[in-house]
Formats: structure tokens, sequence, C-alpha cells
């Protein structure tokens, strides 16, 4: 469903991205994980065709991001790691406003809408300005706008990040229920959440992969993830 | 061009949920109406004066082309006071506080959304026009002689709107090339001051500099419209000026793309 090889990300002289390869199957729920500052916010960028990468190539649902960027962005979800949302729109109408450009109209706007809201549980907030939500209500309307029009992959950067114990419960068992039909990229820096939703885990760390496994494997041994992540990342 | 309509309906609604478009409305209209009411009342003092000592020259004595005509053309500097205000968050406010985010990552591209943010501050620029209206409505329901001249009013209003949309793309340029609504309203202010300065410079000159300053200054532009006489010139300069500007817009967010 993915398909990412030899991507490359320079901003000027750093580089944020050193040549990384990965694929992830449909169905699957990769976890990507890596230190503050690895490339995941970056690589994740460039899946959803947010980004343009300085060489490499990267495909999704069968369509380069780079030649067919609008084809791949109509069958990404994405929840950036500050979800974009317009201070000065209402929950309904910022949704409302997030479909339309997903190409939903009508009927199908309306049931999207109503899914997703019923989704991550904002039905409370749909009139509220964004600007006064709490961080919660912000991750989710986020959430929410990534969920809309059911795109096959969905690429989440940090997507419980400001939820509280129970809410995080919730968009976890969301993501699984999810994840039954399509395929989810998830960043994170909660670990024990990797080893409840994900199936697959890739680390990297200073731009290249130094870990691309099955949770399994990562964690035989009697060895925990996070000692994994520990010694993978330490160096 | 769906997109750009969403886009559009979007802005719309953030210009009047937010107090810009309000603020932007007040403040012409306090300004405009102070202009107004100054040339309304050097009209009604030429008239008293001409009726004791002159009363064959009350005749020539227009209302339109001494009050309206020179209202409109006052205004038009107003509006490069207000238009920076009003376009400068179009794009740079949406960078900064990462909504820009959402754009980058949905189907939609560079031309929908300059378009749809474009076609939004228009709309706003045309509800000022509709406040400059109301003078001339007012005039025309309690003036007891004379009357407005209703065309020359219409192509003084359109010429304000083209001069207003021409400013605007300007602004939505220099709104796409930073994350800084100051810097943005300060970039679209000086250029927009100095099409109207370029006027003044005309002054000290003859001949073909004198000419060409003329032609360079989007003031002098609007004359023509304020007496009723629509040329194309006049046309084609403000046409110029909204298709240079949506162009590099534009070409700015085709840019950002591949940074």
């Amino acid at each position: 469903m993915i398909e990412v090889r030899e991507l490359e990300k320079r901003y000027h002289k750093l580089v944020a991205v050193a040549g990384i390869s990965f694929k992830v199957d449909r169905g699957e729920v990769l976890g990507f994980l890596g230190p503050n500052g690895a490339g995941k916010t970056t690589t994740m960028r460039i899946l959803t065709g947010a980004l343009p990468a300085t060489s490499g190539r990267v495909e999704v649902a069968g369509f380069n991001v780079f030649d067919r960027p609008l084809e791949v962005k109509r069958r990404v979800g994405y929840l950036p790691e500050t979800p974009p949302l317009y201070n000065d729109l209402d929950t309904l109408g910022y949704l409302r406003f997030a479909g339309r450009i997903k190409g939903l109209r009508g009927r199908r706007l309306r049931a999207a809408l109503q899914r997703s809201i019923d989704a991550c549980g904002i039905g409370e907030v749909t009139g509220r300005l964004l600007g006064n939500l709490s961080k919660g209500f912000r991750q989710r309307v986020g959430l929410a706008q990534a969920l809309l029009g059911e795109p096959e992959v969905l690429v989440l950067d940090e997507p419980t990040i400001g939820l509280d114990p129970n809410q995080i419960q919730e968009i976890r068992r969301l993501i699984h229920e999810l994840a039954a039909d399509r395929t989810v990229v998830l960043s994170t820096h909660i670990l024990p959440e990797v080893v409840q939703i994900c199936s697959r885990v890739v680390i990297i760390h200073r731009g290249r992969i130094v870990a691309d496994d099955s949770l399994q494997n990562l964690t035989s041994d009697s060895r925990s993830l996070e000692q994994t992540f520990h010694d993978l990342t330490q160096q | 061009m769906r997109n750009a309509i969403a886009i559009f309906l979007k802005e719309v609604r953030i210009y009047f949920t937010t107090p810009v478009a309000y603020v932007a409305f007040t403040v012409f209209t306090i300004v405009s109406s102070f202009l107004f009411l100054r040339l309304l009342g050097s009209f009604q003092r030429n008239v008293l004066l001409h009726t004791q000592r002159n009363p064959g020259l009350l005749k020539y004595m227009n209302f339109t082309d001494q009050v309206l005509g020179p209202l409109i053309h006052n205004i038009a500097v107003v509006l490069v006071f207000i238009v920076p205000f009003i376009s400068m968050r179009l794009i740079a406010e949406e960078r900064r506080s990462g909504s820009y985010e959402l754009l980058m990552s949905n189907p939609v591209t560079p031309a929908q959304i300059t378009f749809g943010k474009y076609l939004s501050a228009l709309l706003v620029l045309a509800t000022m026009m509709l406040l400059v209206l109301v003078y001339p409505l007012l005039v025309s329901a309690y003036a007891e002689v004379g009357h407005v001249a209703w065309e020359t009013v219409l192509s003084g209003l359109l010429g304000l709107f083209l001069m207003g949309a021409a400013f605007v793309a300007i602004g939505l340029f220099f709104s796409a090339v930073t994350r800084s609504q100051i810097v943005a309203a300060a970039l679209t202010f000086c250029t927009l001051l100095m099409l109207w300065m370029v006027g003044w410079a005309a002054v000290d000159n003859t001949g073909l500099t004198r000419e060409v300053l003329n032609g360079l200054s989007a003031i002098e532009h609007i004359r023509n419209f304020t007496v009723g006489r629509l040329d194309l010139r006049d046309l084609v300069y403000y046409a110029s000026w909204m298709v240079f500007g949506l162009f590099l817009t534009h070409r700015a967010l085709e840019a950002q793309r591949w940074r």
C-alpha cells in the first residue's frame, strides 16, 4: 500500500531523512518510532504529499506522490503533529470545509461528517469555535478531519498527544477498529500504545532506519520495546 | 472550481466571524463620511456664493461632478490604507497557525487556493462599494433640487472596485510570501503608497516622463471613471495588476510546495 524507497530530505545542509526505505501492506498498522528530531514528521509529511522530498520514491496506493500528488492526497487522511485547525471557525464549519476539499458533497458529506463526529466523540462541541476548545478536543477534531471520507491510508502524527487516559483508550480502540480495512502509519512516543495497536514497527534515528520488524520479533527474548528502543537510539 | 468555492466560503466565514471585516467597514465608513461632508460643505458654500454674486453660474453647478466624483477619487486613497489590512491575513495567517497543512495534504491546487482567497477579499471590497452607494442615495432622497447622475456614480464605483481589486491582488501576493501578517501588510502598504505617490512626481515633470509617471499611478487611472468615462487604458491598467498579482501569488504557492 505504501512503498518508500531511498527517501531523502535535506533542509539546505541539514539532512532530516537520509535515504530510508520501507513498505507498509494493506491492513497493517505501522508504528513509526524514533527520538525527537529523528525525521518522523518529515517522513510522514512527505508520505501525504504535503512536503516534497529531495530524492527517492514514494508510492501510496499505487500512485507516485511526486507525479500524482492529487491522487495520493485523495486517498490519505493526515493528522499532523499540531492539528491544522482554523481557530475562527466552529467545529462543524471546519469539518464541512475539510470534507468539501476532500471532494465530498451533499448527502455523502453529511453522512461522512456524522460518522467522523460520532467516532471521535465531538458531538457536544460542534457549535463551538475551535480557538476555544481544549487540547483534547482540538486533537480529536483534527483526527475527525483525517477520517472524513474514509481514506484508504491514515497517517497519524502522535494522535493521542494531549488526551486524557480515557480519551487515549477511546482513540486507540478507534484506530484499532479502523485498521481492519485500511492502512495506518502512526507515530508516537508512548511505547505501550505501539504494543497495543501496531503490528509492525519501524524505528528511525538521525534520519536512518535502525529497526524494521514485527512487534513480536522486537520484543522477543523477554526484552521490552522500551529496552530495544533505548539500545537502538542511544549511539 | 468546487474547491475554490469551498475555500471562498471558508474565507468569507472567517472574515465575518472575526472583527476584520467589521473593522474595515467601520474605518472606511468614518473616513468616507468625513470626506463626503467636507465636499458637501464646500459645494454648499459655492452655491451660496454664486446665488449672491453670479446666479448665472448656478446652472453649471453639478452635484455629481463636484461632490461624488471627487469623493470617489478621495476614497481611492483611503483604499491604499485599508486594503493591506484586508489582505494581510489571507495566506500568511494560515502558514503561521499551521492550518495551511490541511490545504497541503488535501487535493487542492495552488490555483484553487489563490482564486478562493482572492474572491473572498473581493466580496469584502464589493461590500465597501455598497457602503459608498449610501451617499448618492442620501442625496437623491433629500435633495430638493438637482439630481444624481447615476451613470457617472456607477462608473466611478466600478473604477473604485477595479482599483481595489488590483490592490487586493498585490496584497494577496505579499501575504503568500511571509508568515507574518505585519510584514505582509507593510509590504503591501509600501507598494500601494508608491502606486499613489508616483502621480505626485508627475507634477514636477513634463512631456513623456510626465505621461509615463501618470500612467503608472493607480489613483490617476480612476479619474476617467469618476467623470463617467470608460477608457480601455484604465481597464487594462487595473486588469494588468490583477493578473500580475494573482500570477505571482500562484507562483509563490507553487514554489513553497517544492521547498
